[in-house]
């Protein structure tokens, strides 16, 4: 898919002592990354959707309130956008995407949607990021006892029948006021963020536990330890940079799988609150009548499938470009 | 790439199972139809053929013993099919089917003058069911009692008979000769003496719980809904494998081949009522089948494509198919349901614990944007008081003390309505910042019609300063019968009539001698006392109206039309002075059929198809 120039390829395979008649520049890892990042024109595709996708969540509550001068739980057209059974009108000059089965503009709530599959799957995929990179940097650094704990922990939580498990703790926190663990979990947005952060760590963590191992066997990490450097330095100021790559590639490939989590539960309605627009929640509620309304499914699966699309393919970029070595 | 494969795959198998969830297709549904001989023609009903339904649940409460179960479909099939009541009823829709006529009984019963003893002599052709084929006596009934008393068995309405029938008290056994006030002599006649004089006294006698039930099988099944898996019938139909069943002991007995109760029911005609004359139950059909189908939709496309042949409470769009396909109408059966879809307010939580606050959420209250959240116009009235007008005689047909233009709610009335209430103190017409206002809690069901009614109840609250913190549970009942949860609104409940008296819906709801701290029916705790917020560790609100002395002078009146009268008094008391619900919807029925069904009548009693009237055409049947 991506392209990678020949003349990239060269400069990368040069002698890391360069010419010594000094008229090939030397180029900095960030200079490098870019000149092949930006050849890849699927992955700057990719990019400029979620860019777009980013500026429509942020700039939903404008569009409701200049453009289209309704919410997205406005019901004030929602008498005239049902016939006399209750079923939603389909696309029309008022409500562009149709309405929705209350009767809702169905546009405002994909737009608003778009702010809550990202929400979750940014903040979720924040928190495991930063749970798998600690924990696996110390299991691959220190090895040993700590090692197989962490690392048996992981393996545990990649056996567990996460479906089946995240459908236990979202019905049980998610449906009281007082939500479980004394509160720790309250009903909405927190509950699907803990289930989905909690269930993708181990996925980080793997992949930098792997890294760190054979990381702290090079030689630059030796000649640090040799010149007296603290464990606490040799991972935050030596291993870490390292690792930025694979943490980066590896985070935006992990986004769009949260996002159709996200949308599973809140499919089979165990995700966020019932008012709050959600892409997954709309096609459940589509799934009750695809025959007589099928823009309750078209337009939720088009902005699902493009957003975890374009967060895929940003990321095979980011992967080609970090790491040019990397087969496919 | 094998992640972006994994993705796209779990991309393609949620859109798989969806676009699986809304077309269906189960094909593995034993097929029942097309075996009959006689061929129905014109408006001739015909005899013969096997009637399918499928349903997405049977929603027995009791596993279909008839001592526990406490829901029209099944009392639907036991009093159309199985089971022969001292009196019964027509089964037939509308008023008429609302009348109580002799079924078990060879007659009227004598009543005596001070209306506390009533004398029935029992039919002597009746016989139960193989393998007991025996007749039924006057000591079946009295068994029935029996059963109802025994705690272990869990009759849910028992209700109507303690407190009414001398000497019949709950307990762990109520011995042979238990029950005082139920006398029998001989082997047909069977008399009743009550406490009180109690104007229903008939309709009580008509419920499945008091049917006959032969001691030497049923005396097994004392726990709770074992018995449902033996009914012995007692009238046309009977489980289809009852001869096969070996009563000689308790052990030897295994459930009945014809009735599993997560799959299906089949009844097939009883012999043993061959030639006994039965005027309200001419059991057309062979056979009949009841299938769980738990895709609704499948269900519907099959009855559309004459592969079944009922389906209840048809989804809006295939509503909207039956009523706009000339070909297709006459299939579609709506009928008065004797049922009201309410929103429930509880008296002893803020801020519903203001009768400002009550009347002002019955204003505002867009209750046409409810029942579209269910339909439309077929699914029923707009409701305006608690009794269906069905069941009033039309005594309250006019009233509506909340009515609104279009009945979308009158935001100005509910304005001034709240500036009276305690939780306005800067009488602004909306519910203060206050906590008491902000996120209150509502228990709503996560299924539609809940699911779509939630937005409109949002919109009509937000207009009176009140938001909701709404929780779509599976269960929606349990904490709304639970005290302690202290829920203050909630868009799950309805209530149907048990029967035709509006005691059915005053006493379970708002006595408050039957408030229970779990499993509790008065779920707006009308009449709740200090005494009662103690027993259930909830703080009390203070100043609940009681509309307890309004129900025991209703129920002593013996006169049907001046008791009608006092419960329609009583229902103007409690929406004005006690507002305990905002009611929307006084609901139909609706059945939609093959093209097979050749003749329907519906059971006002049970609110559904009087399965006994139902004949089929088989060669209509795929």
């Amino acid at each position: 898919m991506s392209q990678v120039s020949s003349d990239v390829g060269l400069q990368n395979d040069a002698p890391a002592g360069g010419d010594p008649s000094g008229e090939v520049a030397g180029k900095t890892p960030g200079q490098l990354f870019w000149a092949r990042f930006k050849q890849d024109r699927v992955a700057f595709v990719g990019l400029g959707v979620i860019f777009l996708l980013v500026a429509l969540a942020l700039g939903a509550g404008l569009i409701a309130h200049y453009i289209t001068h309704r919410g997205p739980n406005d019901l004030s057209l929602a008498r005239q956008m049902r016939d006399e059974f209750g079923l939603p009108k389909g696309p029309n000059s008022t409500y562009i995407f149709g309405a929705d089965t209350a009767g809702r503009d169905l546009f405002i709530r994909v737009i608003y949607g778009a702010r809550t599959s990202l929400e979750v799957a940014i903040i979720a995929t924040g928190i495991s990021v930063f749970i798998g990179v600690c924990l696996g940097m110390t299991a691959g650094f220190f090895g040993g006892k700590i090692d197989t704990v962490i690392s048996r922990t992981i393996d545990v939580i990649l056996s567990l029948p996460l479906l089946v498990f995240a459908l236990g703790i979202a019905a049980a926190c998610g449906t009281t006021k007082e939500g479980c663990f004394g509160g720790f979990l309250k009903p909405g947005l927190g509950v699907v963020v803990f289930i989905i952060a909690a269930f993708s760590w181990p996925y980080i963590a793997r992949i930098v536990r792997g890294n760190t191992l054979s990381l702290r066997e090079k030689e630059f990490v030796e000649a640090s330890r040799s010149l007296g450097a603290s464990n606490r330095r040799i991972m935050f100021r030596e291993v870490l940079p390292n690792l930025v790559a694979p943490i980066l590639v590896y985070s935006t490939l992990i986004i769009p799988s949260n996002i159709v989590f996200e949308a599973a539960l809140s499919f089979l309605g165990l995700g966020v609150p019932q008012h709050t627009p959600s892409w997954g929640r709309m096609l459940s509620e589509a799934s009750r009548n695809l025959e007589g309304a099928p823009w309750l499914m078209i337009f939720p699966v088009l902005f699902l499938v493009t957003t975890t699309l374009a967060f895929n393919l940003l990321g095979d970029g980011l992967r080609d470009a970090l790491d040019p070595r990397a087969g496919r | 790439m094998t992640k972006k494969r994994n993705l796209a795959l779990i991309g393609l198998l949620m859109v798989m199972a969806m676009v699986a969830a809304a077309c269906g297709g189960n094909d593995d549904t034993p097929g029942t139809g097309g075996t009959g001989t006689t061929s129905a023609t014109g408006a001739d009903v015909q005899p013969g053929g096997d009637v399918t339904i499928e349903a997405e649940e049977f929603g027995f409460t009791s596993g279909f013993d008839p001592s526990g179960e406490y829901l029209g479909n099944a009392w639907g099939v036991m009093s159309n099919m199985l089971l022969r009541t001292v009196m019964g009823y027509k089964h037939l829709g509308g008023a008429e089917g609302n009348e109580i006529v002799p079924d078990l009984a060879a007659q009227e019963p004598e009543v005596s003058d001070d209306g506390k003893t009533y004398t029935f002599t029992l039919r002597d052709d009746v016989s139960f069911g193989p393998p007991v084929s025996r007749p039924v006596t006057a000591r079946d009934v009295e068994y029935a009692f029996r059963r109802i008393a025994t705690k272990s068995v869990n009759a849910l309405y028992a209700g109507y008979y303690v407190g009414t029938i001398e000497g019949l008290e709950v307990g762990d056994d109520p011995g042979k000769d238990g029950i005082s006030g139920i006398e029998v002599k001989g082997d047909n006649q069977i008399i009743f003496h009550l406490t009180k004089p109690t104007g229903d006294f008939l309709y009580r006698l008509a419920m499945p719980a008091t049917a006959p039930i032969p001691e030497e099988v049923a005396k097994c099944f004392t726990n709770a809904g074992e018995y449902g898996r033996f009914v012995i019938s007692s009238a046309g139909y009977m489980f289809d494998g009852s001869d096969k069943l070996d009563i000689s002991s308790c052990d030897s007995m295994k459930p009945i081949s014809g009735f599993d109760p997560t799959k299906f029911m089949k009844l097939v005609r009883n012999p043993d009522n061959e030639g006994v004359e039965d005027p309200n139950r001419p059991n057309y059909a062979d056979t009949w089948t009841e299938t769980i189908n738990t895709n609704t939709n499948d269900i519907e496309q099959r009855v559309l494509a004459d592969q079944v042949d009922f389906v209840g409470t048809p989804t809006p769009p295939t509503l909207k198919k039956f009523l706009q396909d000339d070909a297709l109408k006459p299939r579609l059966h709506v009928d008065a349901g004797d049922r009201t879809w309410y929103i429930t307010l509880n008296l002893n939580s803020a801020p519903m614990d203001d009768i400002h606050v009550r009347k002002a959420v019955n204003w505002v209250m867009d209750k046409e944007g409810l029942r579209l959240a269910w339909g439309g116009p077929t699914q029923g009235e707009i409701a305006n008081h608690i009794i269906p007008d069905t069941m009033l005689n039309g005594e309250l047909d006019d009233y509506a003390p909340y009515g609104s233009e279009g009945d979308a709610g009158d935001a100005t009335k509910a304005a001034e309505e709240m500036k009276q209430s305690k939780y306005d103190k800067n009488q602004d017409g909306k519910c203060d910042e206050a906590p008491e206002c902000q996120g209150v809690l509502e228990i709503s069901s996560n299924t539609p019609p809940n699911t779509d009614m939630i937005p409109v109840i949002e919109d009509s609250l937000a207009k009176i300063g009140i938001t909701i913190d709404d929780k779509a549970v599976t269960d929606a009942y349990t904490p709304i019968q639970t005290v302690s949860k202290q829920v203050p609104i909630s868009p799950r409940p309805g209530w149907g009539k048990d029967y035709a008296d509006p005691y059915t819906f005053m006493g379970p709801l708002f006595d408050s001698r039957t408030i229970l701290c779990e499993g509790n029916s008065n779920y707006s705790l009308v009449g709740f006392t200090q005494k009662q917020a103690d027993e259930c560790g909830v703080p009390y609100a203070g100043d609940i109206p009681s509309v307890d002395d309004d129900i025991d002078n209703c129920i002593a009146t013996a006169d049907d039309a001046e008791r009608q009268t006092c419960w329609a008094d009583l229902d103007k008391k409690l929406m004005e002075e006690v507002v305990p619900w905002v009611p929307y919807l006084d609901a139909t029925q609706v059945y939609a059929t093959s093209a097979a069904v050749t003749n329907y009548d519906f059971d006002q009693f049970s609110g559904t198809p009087a399965w006994s009237r139902i004949a089929v055409d088989p060669s209509k049947q795929q």
